[in-house]
């Protein structure tokens, strides 16, 4: 085993090796990494073979149409430095084709399986792309910005007509249902604004 | 799942065949489907399927203010809702430089604990009825009641909490509060030797569960298990004591490990849990009185709340293991990203797959609970 | 773990063991629902009296489950922030997160300690609620979780507005308030919810809410844009406006209104007139050819000449004053409007295309008639610019004078012999402003402010702002309330001051004003001046004689229909002189005087004139 320095000092031997990686302290246990798509790998073995950062937490991957990419965040922890290092990197969101990582992390299985079907990238060399959750989703992949799930729902499923008696007597005297719940969601402002003139 | 979707896995005649376990099956902790062939009562293959308690939180809380997402967020994980209420509550607190006052942690670690006690109670019961035992389950689901009770009277929901708030706690706790968490602790302590008798020195039981779905530290450590499980491999890793929050630093309790990685072996180091959270409980009850101060930081107006540009990734131990919370902020009203990394992520896909294969069928059901897996963690 | 013993085999009476449980109580639960926790959130209760229909609490559910409906049989009150609207809740959707209590801006949603409901597939209906204070099925199970101080979302505090200290303040014109910082803006208008309660009670009906989060999202232009929607005397009313809408807030039912004011004032301020007319345009149609005349340059006249312009008009504003303004100019301090903000919201107006004649007197430069023949439509802005006289013995004196003619004197900067001491009759907001005039003079003349005010009312029904009197008072002006003025008394030929006794009742049974004073207490209040701020009335001399035949009059007023038109067709009247002293009551009303000219102008009706 490694022995313990602080994590920066360690830190900061591995990262000569790689190019152009960005560094960011975010707290005292949490370190921010950018470094270029195809360097990652290469990056993350260092990071477990000779940093100690042997648990990868998560991957995550966020969606950012407007610059046209894909930001996969890799969490890997140390159990002997007790610090997070989150490393991220772009790839464009057209194709949406990375490298897998399951043979540095075999947890990545089940993440880059996530984001397949969640977000439509396709990991090369993962042991695993079929769907886990959606399996009878035959839709885009839904976490991306452009899915308007809330439409969807709108779309294919129609709100419950309850007609209490209350709202009948009401009605009769010229009162009843002036909002219904869907004219005032914040959910919906910024999407259809321009549709909700009212 | 719809008939014509199913498909069964094609293979040369043999003694083999495949069996659905699940989604609905009193062995499966939630709806969760694991499909197995077997050969004989021997499993030679398995695998996970998920997706019946998809309810899409992540999309969801895209879709809706920061402070309407305290009432979706303690749905993703159900036995153990509190991990998931903090986890959120911290993400916004870091993105928005938000100083949680100090009452309102010691609450937070109260509602923790109690969570932890809950679904402790809840796994031990699962985990004796696979093994064909089920009154441990009766009791342990009765005994979860008491601590429900608590829930009910601190935050007014008895498994949905939704207690905790970006700055703080929602409410304090009501007058002779602590007196009736001692009464319970108390009962619950005096319980403990039941349970023992029944369940955990019962050779049947204790035969059963050793040497059942054994995990080594290696394995372990590659197969990213966190939590009990990895404790019970004899590592003594707990997101309180290596990455703290709240006032875990200011509290003293022992971290059990165990040995042999076994399902014997997790469900000792669960007991040891249960009883570390009574200890933190006992100290959380003494020190309240004297922690002063308001139980909440302020925010903003809640329907004109934008949260700074940032992201935030927080770790918690639940009663499951490692809960990651990433959460990414573009400054506006709504989420930009919430990224939910479930201790079950792991366990009840990869992990379960690994372990039972090569298992026997009657020990499926009891490798599943023995880990914990919770399926709404895993489909979210 | 060492502790427990599970290697051995154990003693074959391990199972008498659970003999013991005989002896303990059973684990169970009744059978019939228990009580829930004392802040249990179990189903809604609503108290109809204090909720006010702002909808805020379906803004914030997340699950959609909220309905706003109408019970026509609930008071309706715009002025007062009051619908007849409540909240209707959807059980199928609801998650009882108790949102919607903490942010209910009344306080009158709460949730109670009942959680029981069954029902077949045929009651479905029974699952849609309309929360009253009895209960799902008109059983009381108790209040369980309300609003608490703890658990309150809504911050009841505004942002306090700087400003001068009476002593800073007293010996200038400069003015008073100091105006919100970005910061301040943004923290205020962040407390909105977005009701609308302002907006409906908003006598033109400004876009409040809009503007307001515009101010939030820092979007000073949009919030520009969403100002003149309806006011182009946006400085002034950014002001001295008197603020319907902070009275019908929501947030001000429990806490401190919106400064809805004060943020107009803001976005305002944050641009130059040439940048406002950039922001709101110059009108881009084609001329109609139609001309209109417009009396008197005051809010009125000018908001109809702003419309009237951008809809492709020639108007020309006829003003007999040398500066255009009306009221808010001749009429408010400069303490409260600068001339500068009142010049920039003018300047505005004129960018539009609109053509001010100042000095020019109609009756006497042009005559009523000569205005009907060369324009299509007049329009009478003529405020109310005479001051009424109490008539009293000696009010004839000659210093003896009107607030509205003091207060142009001000205005003017014309040299006038600044009494040592003065009086002022009256208690309305005119009362104040000559009482303040006066003092600032006073103390840059004499160093000491003396001024009395004198009015009838008593505090609890004082007509002026509660501001006013406060900033009066710390100003060293002397109020009496209950005192009806008597007598000017002089001495000499020169006036020494005035008799005032207290007042017993100012109205009899029927409302009629008919004041009663107790004759043993009368006292004599030093003035070298005296002001009277007992009200106005309209000049309308300049309509001649036969014009005044013509037109309808009732108690003096001149009458109008809802358009703002007389009885002659050509002939509009709008503003203080039809309904009574307000600025943005006359903004109101000069657009709908403008839409009523422009609809004539562009109809049949005036086609068959011309021909």
């Amino acid at each position: 085993m490694s022995d313990a320095r602080l994590p920066v000092e360690r830190l900061s031997i591995i990262l000569g090796e790689v190019r152009d990686v960005g560094v960011s302290q975010r707290g005292p246990r949490r370190t921010r990494l950018d470094v270029a798509a195809d360097a990652l790998p290469a990056l993350l073995e260092l990071l477990k073979g000779r940093a100690g950062y042997v648990h990868l937490s998560a991957i995550s991957c966020v969606d950012w149409p407007v610059d046209g990419q894909f930001e996969l965040v890799y969490h890997l922890w140390s159990y002997e430095l007790n610090a997070l290092v989150s490393v991220h990197t772009r790839i464009a969101r057209d194709p949406g084709v990375y490298v897998s990582v399951y043979d540095i992390y075999h947890p990545a299985g089940f993440f880059e399986r996530d984001i397949h079907e969640m977000y439509g990238v396709f990991f090369e060399g993962a042991p695993d792309m079929e769907k886990f959750i959606l399996t009878e989703w035959d839709g885009p992949p839904p976490m991306r910005k452009e899915f308007d799930s809330e439409a969807w729902v709108n779309e294919h499923f129609d709100w419950q007509d309850y007609r209490p008696d209350w709202l009948l007597e009401l009605e009769a005297q010229g009162g009843g249902i002036v909002t219904p719940p869907d004219e005032q969601r914040f959910s919906r402002r910024g999407i259809t604004e321009s549709d909700d003139e009212s | 799942m719809r008939a014509e979707n199913y498909e069964a896995r094609n293979h040369p005649p043999s003694h083999e065949f495949e069996i659905n376990f699940g989604p609905n099956h009193p062995g499966i902790e939630g709806n969760y489907a694991l499909k197995v062939r077997v050969h004989g009562d021997q499993v030679v293959a398995a695998r996970a399927d998920g997706g019946y308690l998809h309810r899409g939180f992540e999309k969801l809380m895209e879709q809706r203010l920061w402070i309407q997402n305290i009432a979706l967020v303690p749905r993703i994980c159900v036995p153990d809702p509190a991990p998931m209420e903090v986890a959120y509550s911290m993400a916004v607190e870091q993105l928005c430089g938000l100083d949680v006052p100090e009452r309102a942690q010691w609450l937070r670690v109260l509602q923790l604990e109690l969570s932890r006690l809950a679904a402790h109670l809840f796994t031990f019961g699962g985990h004796a009825a696979t093994t064909g035992m089920y009154s441990p389950m009766f009791w342990g689901v009765a005994d979860r009641d008491l601590l429900l009770d608590l829930f009910e009277e601190l935050t007014g929901g008895r498994v949905y909490s939704i207690y905790n708030i970006p700055g703080g706690v929602r409410r304090d706790i009501p007058e002779g509060f602590l007196d009736r968490i001692s009464a319970t602790l108390d009962y619950l302590d005096s319980r403990l030797p039941d349970y023992d008798n029944l369940l955990f020195t019962n050779r049947v039981f204790v035969t059963r569960a050793k040497d059942t779905g054994p995990i080594t530290q290696a394995q372990a450590l590659e197969w990213g298990v966190t939590g009990p499980n990895l404790r019970a491999t004899g590592l003594a890793f707990d997101v309180r004591r290596d990455d703290p929050y709240l006032v875990y630093d200011q509290l003293e309790f022992d971290i059990p490990t165990e040995q042999a990685g076994d399902a014997w072996a997790r469900t000792l180091v669960r007991r040891g849990e249960l009883q570390q959270s009574v200890r933190i409980l006992r100290q959380v009850v003494e020190r309240l009185p004297s922690v002063e101060g308001p139980i909440r930081a302020p925010i903003p107006n809640p329907l004109a709340w934008k949260v700074p540009v940032g992201e935030a990734y927080v770790r918690i131990e639940s009663s499951k293991g490692e809960l990651g919370w990433y959460v990414v902020s573009d400054g506006g009203e709504k989420p930009y990203r919430v990224h939910i990394r479930g201790p079950s992520s792991m366990h009840a896909v990869q992990v379960l797959e690994h372990l039972v294969t090569g298992a026997r069928i009657e020990d499926v059901a009891q490798i599943m609970f023995s880990l914990d897996a919770c399926p709404p963690e895993v489909d979210r | 773990m060492g502790d427990i013993e599970y290697k051995k085999a154990g003693s074959i009476l391990n199972p008498l063991k659970s003999l013991s449980f005989f002896t303990r109580p059973a684990v169970t639960e009744p059978l019939e629902p228990r009580r829930a926790a004392l802040r249990y959130r179990g189903f809604h209760l609503n108290d109809w009296e204090k909720c006010v229909g702002c909808s805020t609490c379906q803004k914030v559910c997340d699950n959609a489950a909220i309905t706003m409906v109408r019970v026509p049989s609930l008071p309706e009150d715009e002025l007062q922030g009051i619908r007849n609207l409540r909240p209707a809740i959807d059980y199928g959707r609801c998650c009882w997160c108790a949102l919607c209590v903490d942010l209910c801006p009344t306080g009158s949603i709460s949730l109670s300690r009942e959680y029981v409901h069954t029902c077949t597939d045929d009651e479905l209906s029974s699952y849609f609620v309309l929360p009253d204070p009895r209960g799902m099925h008109n059983e009381h199970f108790g209040e369980g979780w309300n609003k608490t101080p703890e658990n309150d979302l809504i911050d009841p505090r505004r942002q306090a507005m700087g400003e001068l200290q009476a002593e800073q303040r007293i010996d200038h014109f400069g003015e008073i308030v100091h105006g919100y910082d970005k910061q301040q803006a943004i923290i205020e208008a962040s407390r909105c919810v977005q009701c609308g309660m302002c907006h409906e009670a908003c006598p033109t009906h400004m876009d409040a809410p809009e503007y307001i989060r515009a101010i939030w999202q820092d979007d000073l232009e949009e919030a520009v844009r969403q100002i003149y929607n309806t006011n182009p005397f946006a400085h002034t009313c950014g002001r001295v406006c008197t603020h319907r809408c902070e009275t019908a807030c929501s947030i001000g039912k429990r806490g401190e209104p919106i400064a809805i004011r004060w943020l107009k004032r803001y976005a305002m301020d944050a641009f130059t007139p040439e940048q406002v007319r950039d922001i709101v345009g110059t009108p881009q149609v084609a001329p109609s050819g139609r001309r209109i005349a417009i009396v008197g340059s005051g809010p009125a006249g000018l908001t109809a000449a702003y419309d009237l312009a951008r809809q492709g008009h020639q108007v020309t504003v006829f003003e007999g004053l040398d500066k255009p303004g009306g009221m808010p100019r001749w009429g408010i301090p400069e303490y409260r409007l600068p001339y500068e903000r009142l010049d920039a919201d003018i300047a505005v107006i004129e960018a539009m295309g609109v053509e001010i004649r100042c000095n020019t007197w109609i009756g006497r430069d042009i005559s009523m008639e000569q205005l009907r023949e060369d324009f299509d439509a007049v329009l009478l802005g003529l405020g109310l610019q005479l001051g009424r006289s109490t008539r009293i013995p000696g009010a004839d004196h000659a210093a003896v004078h009107k607030a509205v003619e003091v207060l142009r004197w001000v205005t003017e900067g014309r040299a006038f012999k600044v009494p040592r001491t003065a009086v002022v009759i009256g208690g309305g907001n005119v009362a104040m402003d000559a009482a303040r005039s006066l003092a600032r003079l006073q103390r840059k003349t004499f160093g000491e402010v003396r001024v009395t005010v004198s009015a009838l009312e008593d505090f609890d029904h004082f007509l002026a702002d509660p501001e006013e009197v406060r900033e009066s008072d710390e100003e060293g002006i002397v109020i009496l309330p209950s005192r009806g003025p008597q007598e000017c008394i002089t001495e000499d030929g020169r006036l020494i001051g005035l008799t005032t006794l207290r007042v017993m009742s100012i109205f009899d049974d029927q409302h009629r004003f008919a004041p009663r004073y107790d004759e043993t207490d009368r006292q004599l209040h030093e003035g070298e001046m005296i002001v009277e701020a007992i009200g106005q009335m309209t000049d309308t001399g300049l309509l001649g004689e036969e014009l005044t035949e013509a037109l309808e009059w009732s108690r003096g007023r001149l009458q109008v229909d809802a358009d703002g038109r007389t009885s002659q067709p050509w002939l509009w009247a709008a503003g203080d002189m039809v309904h009574g002293p307000d600025v943005v009551h006359a903004v109101a009303d000069g657009h709908r005087a403008a839409r009523s000219i422009h609809r004539y102008l562009t109809s049949d009706a005036i086609q068959e004139e011309a021909s």
